[in-house]
């Protein structure tokens, strides 16, 4: 019957497995592309709707909104709701930046719950590791979830295909879920993987971050059972700091023994505008930098970083320069003004060098797309967890042992080490934003350390005011985007919007 | 000789009868005819559509008649689908525009035949290129995600709504000479015959036919120059020197170039602070007067005066008014109308092939970059140092930190030259087209009453693309990192001239119909006639072709094939099939009353087979009340018939969105550079909705036909419709989690439109030397979405300035797809003020819920013409516009900000509209914030155009058994209208780097024998 037209270029799933005898390998990378790619089909191509391709990506979219609207980073675009971001005023459920991100985990829960019904119709190899994979990636896109909403609903493999409105489910319970999903898999996950997969110490690393916040997330502190999984990563995981701190944010990064999880980005074959291509071309301009030597051929003239992340290490541009920590040369200061007058002004404050797409030697050749790979989870990054459990006093950690991480950490960057008297909390969340800014963690620990809300912490431009205002506690969340309470009214608005 | 009294043009094929006999003849092409009649024998003269007329012969030598077009028995036949009617026993809406309504002038696509012509059908081309795209809506759309392009018959060939790969304008592809007339099939009951792609209309075009006597040729030859009028008001030299002196004096040394550094073929206007400033219209560089040509050569006979023949060859070349678009169209058709086996057999063959060049040129990135250019700077730049073959390009030397980087260095290019981007690049798109169909009626000769019709159809084309670049092209200008000269800008880069891309295409779309045909005359009693036809139609529309992309190898810079281990030919493979089975049921009652009802069943591949098959009634009622007995002797009303129609169409064309496999799991091969795992392929669980099914659309038509006064003095016609589309095939977003996206095209929402439609003909003088008429319609349009599921609105883009900021909203009790905006706030002196806005909502923040929405599409049109003959000459003139409707002035908000001239980079200056004489406004200094939201940059889109004007006078004696027409004409001449921008007419709504509309005169000759 001519009525049943079947096509050639796309594949049933029988098709698919009958013309590559890897296609299971073909359809997990599509998983975990799904956190640095935005579709199938080049770098304009997106799998969500979405007014520009690029935006609907999902590294793009955690340095939105954990980077953008935390003390560090500014980005002067605009862009129809990135100006609200950036300020952390004005939020609204109709900001399309909210609904990106919302819009990109509820890609990627179902594409696993799919894929996880395919991994059912027959055998295949390797089949309960890739199973483990599939799990602990939809339980990355859940974390998300958690930590910037704060609800959502549940769709899982079981009820994926049902027409029904799925319910409301807590924080409470979002968390519980994941918690069950990670401990479930955390034994069966092999130990190593190939490049850029998820094993045992990538599911630790996820589990340590979700009982690291679980006071946020659930009113209940769970340091002791951060402790159990920080120290499987520092003990077992087999991973060491890198001697080049400018290597983890190179073009060849995939040699770094640091890098617990990356997101790969290549310039030809991987190429999306919401990887590290957003980090690298966003934060320069040919305005004010040679981009040649940072091995792009386009500069965004977006971003840059404020005195509350470059003020860590120095009062002035001359500071800067003067300071011994590899750290606080990270920042281009020709032709840029210390304080951000007006976060539009692409020429205040100091864009970030931190990533680029040289190789660590400095060579390359300038291209459009990074080829450098997304540090998601790095050593360095468990290092001052643990010294922040230590602090907080979590069973299965030592002062003595917290010291040396932070050592280990500063000294690496050429950084003075510090004393056991200064080893505070106050320190670790400044230690964090010298070490880790920009890598998609700052707001979720500005909330740890209760500053994101409230004056009590200020930096420039925080509620809209040039040089901080006090911002209400309902920003702690993003409001949910319209367009899911309108498409499921079982959800509800969080509180504020 | 037999003339048409509207136009003094011969009348062929007209028949003289011998009154009381069957002795007669039929005049020939010009008119002529001649008998044997004896003293007193009444010759009866007949042409359809004319009142008959009877003169008595009594010894004249010559008898000339003019022969004059009756109203009321207008016996047009009007092509409705699967049959014809005469139009006074048509019960739908329907338009007919014929060869004597058409448009004058060069023509080189169908369309403009047709535009401004018929009340409810506004046509609105993408612009001035010659093989722009038509945008065809009746009756406004009634879609949001789904098609809402009428649906073309070309000679009973349904056209896919794929065009073949280059191709702007489907109706290029059709001789506009060839075409004899347009049927427009507006409401429910005229187009449901058609069923599956019917929703928005019908347009039916018949080309000409052969003769039933005598051979006869044409050929007319037109010659047509144009060229831009005014455009956007940038500053030149002099001007912008001012400017930057005035308002960024810190960039003042980056104005015109280094004295001496170029060597241009341009006078130096100044010198100022050692640089030569030159005075450069960009515009002018990029634009040219254009010539274009079309022969059009006919002929057309009675094949042993059997078979009725036609035959044309045409030859157009068309340019562009900017520079290398051009385009050139050879068509050859062939139509025979054969009668066989003791007239049962009607035969209708056709076929027609197209052969198209095109010289695509990316024209609205060279108009973008012509308005913006610095026009300090030269044109060309012929020292030796120049890379980039004698054309001036702003460049910038990047070179990085020498000490730590020595080998890191590349000279940007950071503005192109929009010329070098035109005449650097040649993109040859060229079609082969076949559109044949062979219908067969047969007539049982046991039962006269049946008849049988069989119709094969073939729309074939092979489209094959290539993209080319010239040596020294900027666009192939690419790093080469192994060169071992790192150190020299001048020699590390390297140019990738000839093939960058090249796409080849088939198109094979075919169509089979077959119907049963019932009619039964009644010579008495109340039921005059009924005919039933019932049948079954096929469409199988497949569209194959594979592409050969490039990119740029990282290192070296040479470009290599973009090579898909997955998809190694980067093929695509689209197939559309639709099957119906129809009936349909006519029934003339008491002379008076005209009854149409039928039925059709539509099935789509596009839907899983549980949802594949739509079901579409329709049913109308036409009282011709001018043969009620009241009205019938009345010398006022010559013709005066109701209809009254209800029906619903289907709708499944969401191709356009979700492709051709929207229903079914598919999974979907990563593209080259969209791989992730090292190693491994990557396959991605495509979106999918197996529950779609067909959106439907409910149509009520209430229409008037009217011939009033003597003469036909005032004719025309008036219908008023309301339509509502419900399962509205739309994207929108899905419940979080529970689809494989986040938005996806599902059925939901409705909805609305209402309106009325106008033809008005009025015809003050009619005389045998001097005729005048004016053709007038009039349509109102009112379209709103009524509901969309529970959602208040969802995107409809729009793109605007920056990453992802759309305009375009559809949203509930809107038009759909209206700007959602800002109302601006003005200052006293009535400048807007930047980012201040009305809070609407009066919460004291102006945030979203401060913005409204304001249409884009107008709801009023109209069109009208003036035409007269005087003996031999004739005029006519065409003109149309619209009241209302809004447009987006993008050069507005790109170039009309201070800010704009240095904001591409530190290194380079851009062009603005002119601050000086109010083009734009000084207080404007940036664009940041929300401020490209204000409806300070929506502007009334109101016009009247005046499409064309042109004069004629035929010479009947100049050559021998012939005539030879020589007209002039001008089209576009002129445009009225308050919006401040390139052109009010504009379909998508935001008027940004707009192709010129040219004006265009033309000279045509036309020569019939």
């Amino acid at each position: 019957d001519d009525l049943e037209t079947a096509p050639i270029v796309e594949l049933s799933l029988e098709e698919l497995l009958a013309s590559d005898p890897n296609a299971v390998e073909g359809l997990v990378s599509r998983l975990y592309a799904s956190f640095a790619l935005t579709g199938p089909s080049g770098p304009a191509s997106s799998d969500i709707v979405s007014p520009d391709a690029g935006e609907g990506a999902f590294l793009r979219a955690i340095i939105n909104l954990q980077d953008f609207t935390a003390d560090g980073m500014k980005n002067r675009w605009g862009d129809d709701g990135l100006d609200q971001l950036t300020t952390t005023s004005n939020w609204d459920r109709n900001n399309k930046f909210f609904r990106l991100f919302y819009d990109r985990a509820y890609f990627t829960i179902p594409q696993c719950n799919n894929f996880l019904q395919v991994l059912q119709t027959a055998d295949f190899p390797d089949e309960e590791n890739i199973v483990a994979e599939t799990r602990f990636l939809r339980a990355l896109a859940y974390y998300n979830i958690i930590d910037v909403f704060g609800k959502g609903v549940l769709a899982t493999d079981e009820n994926f295909g049902q027409s029904e409105l799925l319910p409301e489910s807590s924080r409470q319970e979002l968390f519980d879920y994941v918690e069950s999903e990670l401990l479930a898999i955390e034994p069966v996950i092999r130990t190593t993987s190939n490049y850029g997969r998820a094993n045992r110490y990538v599911v630790d690393m996820l589990l340590t971050k979700l009982y690291l916040n679980a006071e946020v997330y659930t009113g209940t502190p769970r340091w002791d059972d951060a402790a159990i999984y920080v120290n499987k990563v520092i003990n077992e995981g087999g991973y060491s700091l890198d001697d080049n701190f400018i290597r983890l944010f190179s073009a060849d990064n995939d040699a770094s023994p640091e890098i617990i999880f990356p997101l790969i980005a290549e310039s030809l074959t991987s190429q999306s505008f919401g990887n590290t291509t957003y980090l690298v071309n966003g934060n320069l301009s040919a305005d004010t930098m040679p981009l040649s030597q940072f091995g792009a051929a386009q500069g965004w003239t977006g971003h840059r970083a404020t005195e509350a992340w470059y003020g860590l290490f120095g009062n002035s541009a001359a500071e800067l320069e003067a300071s011994n920590d590899m750290r606080a040369s990270l920042f281009w200061t020709d032709g840029h003004n210390y304080t951000m007058t007006d976060y539009r002004t692409w020429t205040d404050g100091f864009p970030s060098i931190k990533f680029r797409n040289t190789f660590s030697d400095g060579s390359g050749n300038p291209v459009d797309f990074s080829a450098t790979d997304f540090p998601f989870y790095r050593l360095a990054d468990a290092y001052l967890i643990y010294a922040e459990l230590a602090l907080r006093g979590a069973a299965n950690t030592t002062m003595a042992d917290a010291l040396s991480y932070v050592n280990q950490v500063r000294t690496r960057s050429f950084a003075d080490p510090i004393g056991m008297g200064e080893l505070t909390l106050d320190l670790i969340i400044d230690e964090r934003g010298r070490e880790l800014n920009l890598e998609g963690h700052r707001r979720s620990d500005l909330i740890r350390f209760n500053m994101f809300t409230g004056g009590s912490y200020l930096w420039p431009w925080k509620g809209g005011s040039p040089n901080g205002t006090a911002i209400s506690d309902d920003y702690k969340l993003f409001p949910i985007p319209v367009t899911a309470i309108q498409s499921n009214p079982n959800l509800t608005q969080n509180p504020g919007f | 000789t037999i003339t048409d009294g509207s136009n003094s043009m011969p009348l062929p094929g007209v028949n003289v009868i011998i009154k009381g006999t069957t002795t007669g003849t039929s005049s020939d092409f010009d008119g002529k005819y001649s008998i044997e009649v004896n003293n007193g024998d009444v010759l009866v003269f007949s042409y359809v559509g004319f009142v008959n007329q009877e003169i008595v012969y009594n010894g004249q030598s010559t008898i000339d008649v003019v022969m004059q077009e009756d109203a009321a028995q207008l016996d047009e036949i009007v092509l409705i689908g699967y049959g014809s009617v005469k139009k006074e026993d048509a019960t739908g809406s329907v338009d007919v525009v014929s060869t004597k309504d058409f448009n004058r002038g060069s023509i080189v696509s169908t369309d403009q035949l047709l535009n401004g012509k018929a009340a409810g059908v506004r046509i609105t081309n993408n612009g001035g290129s010659p093989d722009s795209a038509p945008n065809i809506r009746i009756r406004g759309g009634s879609s949001l995600n789904a098609q809402n392009n009428p649906l073309i018959v070309i000679d009973g060939v349904p056209i896919g709504n794929d065009n073949p790969a280059g191709v702007s304008n489907p109706l290029t592809l059709v001789n506009p000479n060839d075409v004899e007339s347009f049927s427009i099939l507006k409401d429910a009951s005229a187009t449901a015959i058609y069923g599956s792609r019917a929703s928005n209309g019908v347009i039916i075009i018949t080309t000409k036919k052969g003769t039933s006597s005598g051979v006869k040729f044409n050929y007319s030859t037109d010659y047509t120059i144009s060229s831009a009028g005014d455009g956007l008001d940038v500053m030149n030299g002099e001007e912008y020197t001012r400017f930057i002196q005035q308002f960024h004096p810190g960039r003042a040394g980056q104005l015109g170039v280094p004295t001496g550094s170029v060597n241009a073929n341009q006078p130096v206007s100044q010198t100022l602070n050692g640089r030569d400033i030159y005075n450069t219209d960009w515009r002018d560089a990029i634009l040219r007067t254009a010539n274009s040509f079309n022969h059009n050569f006919s002929a057309r006979a009675n094949l042993f005066d059997k078979i009725p023949f036609r035959a044309s060859v045409g030859l157009s070349r068309a340019e562009g008014i900017v520079i290398n678009d051009n385009y050139e169209r050879v068509t050859l058709s062939a139509k025979l109308t054969p009668t066989l086996l003791n007239d049962n057999l009607k035969i209708d063959f056709n076929a027609k092939t197209i052969f198209a060049f095109k010289n695509a040129i990316d024209a609205g990135g060279a108009i973008g970059e012509a308005l913006s250019f610095d026009p300090t700077k030269p044109v060309y730049d012929f020292s030796s140092n120049n890379r980039f073959g004698g054309y001036y390009l702003t460049t910038f030397d990047d070179v990085a930190d020498p000490t730590n980087f020595p080998n890191q260095g590349f000279r940007r290019i950071i503005q192109a030259n929009p010329l070098a981007r035109l005449e650097q690049r040649e993109r040859p798109e060229n079609v082969r087209r076949f559109l044949g169909n062979i219908e067969f009626d047969y007539t049982m000769p046991f039962l006269p009453e049946l008849n049988a019709v069989v119709n094969f159809g073939l729309d074939a084309s092979d489209a094959n693309i290539l993209e080319r670049f010239a040596n020294n092209a900027f666009e192939t200008y690419r790093f080469d990192a192994t060169n071992n000269d790192l150190n020299s800008i001048d020699t590390n880069f390297l140019f990738n001239p000839g093939v960058n891309f090249e796409e080849n295409q088939r198109i094979t779309n075919t169509t089979f119909d077959a119907y049963l045909q019932y009619k039964k005359i009644f010579d008495s009693g109340f039921i005059n006639n009924f005919d039933v036809q019932t049948g079954y139609s096929y469409q199988n529309f497949k569209n194959d072709g594979y592409q050969r992309r490039s990119q740029y190898n990282l290192n070296t810079g040479v470009r290599e094939p973009f090579f898909n281990l997955a998809n190694p030919n980067n093929r695509y493979l689209n197939v559309l099939n639709l099957q119906s089975y129809f009936v349909r049921g006519n029934l003339s009652l008491g002379d008076r009353y005209l009854l149409t009802a039928s039925f059709r069943a539509d099935g789509s591949s596009l839907f899983t087979e549980d949802n594949r098959w739509g079901y579409f009634p329709a049913a109308a009622l036409a009282w011709q009340i001018h043969e009620e007995s009241f009205l019938k002797d009345s010398e006022f009303v010559n013709d005066l018939k109701l209809r009254v129609s209800w029906g619903e169409t289907g709708q499944q064309d969401i191709t356009g969105s979700v492709g051709f496999y929207p229903s079914i799991p598919l999974f979907l091969a990563g593209d080259a550079n969209s791989q992730y795992l090292p190693n491994s392929s990557l396959y991605s669980a495509q979106p999918f909705n197996p529950d779609l099914t067909w959106e439907k659309t409910t149509t009520y038509n209430l229409g008037l036909d009217f011939s009033f006064f003597s003469n036909r003095l005032v004719t025309g016609t008036f219908d008023i419709y309301k339509r509502n589309t419900t399962d509205l095939l739309a994207t929108t977003p899905v419940p979080p989690g529970q689809a494989l996206t986040n938005a996806f095209i599902d059925n939901v929402g409705e909805t609305e439109s209402e309106g009325f439609e106008l033809n008005l003909n009025v015809n003050p003088i009619t005389t045998d030397n001097f005729n005048l008429s004016v053709n007038t319609n009039l349509s109102y349009n009112k379209t709103e979405v009524t509901n969309l599921n529970g959602l208040t609105e969802i995107n409809a883009g729009g793109s605007l300035r920056g990453t992802g900021s759309d305009l375009f909203r559809h949203a509930v009790g809107q038009q759909a797809g209206s700007a959602y905006v800002f109302r601006q706030v003005y200052d006293s002196a009535g400048n807007p003020i930047p980012n201040a806005f009305v809070d609407l909502n009066g919460d004291n923040i102006i945030d979203d819920n401060d913005r409204y929405y304001k249409q884009i599409a107008p709801n009023w049109t109209f069109g009208f013409g003036i035409n007269f003959n005087y003996k031999n000459w004739d005029f006519s003139s065409g003109f149309r516009g619209q009241v209302g409707g809004n447009v987006y002035n993008l050069a507005q908000l790109n170039l009309g900000f201070t800010e704009s001239a240095v904001l591409s980079s530190q290194n380079n200056l851009t062009n603005v509209l002119n601050f000086f004489d109010g083009s734009a406004n000084p207080v404007i200094s940036d664009v940041n914030g929300n401020i490209q939201f204000s409806d300070f940059y929506l502007e009334d889109a109101s016009f009247l155009r005046c499409d064309n004007i042109a004069l004629g006078y035929r010479f009947d004696n100049l050559i021998k058994n012939g005539s030879v027409r020589v007209y002039g004409a001008v089209q576009n001449p002129f445009i009225i209208t308050d919006y401040s921008g390139q052109d009010p007419e504009n379909f998508g709504g935001i008027d940004g780097n707009f192709y010129p509309r040219p004006t265009a005169y033309t000279l045509g000759l036309n020569f019939d024998f």
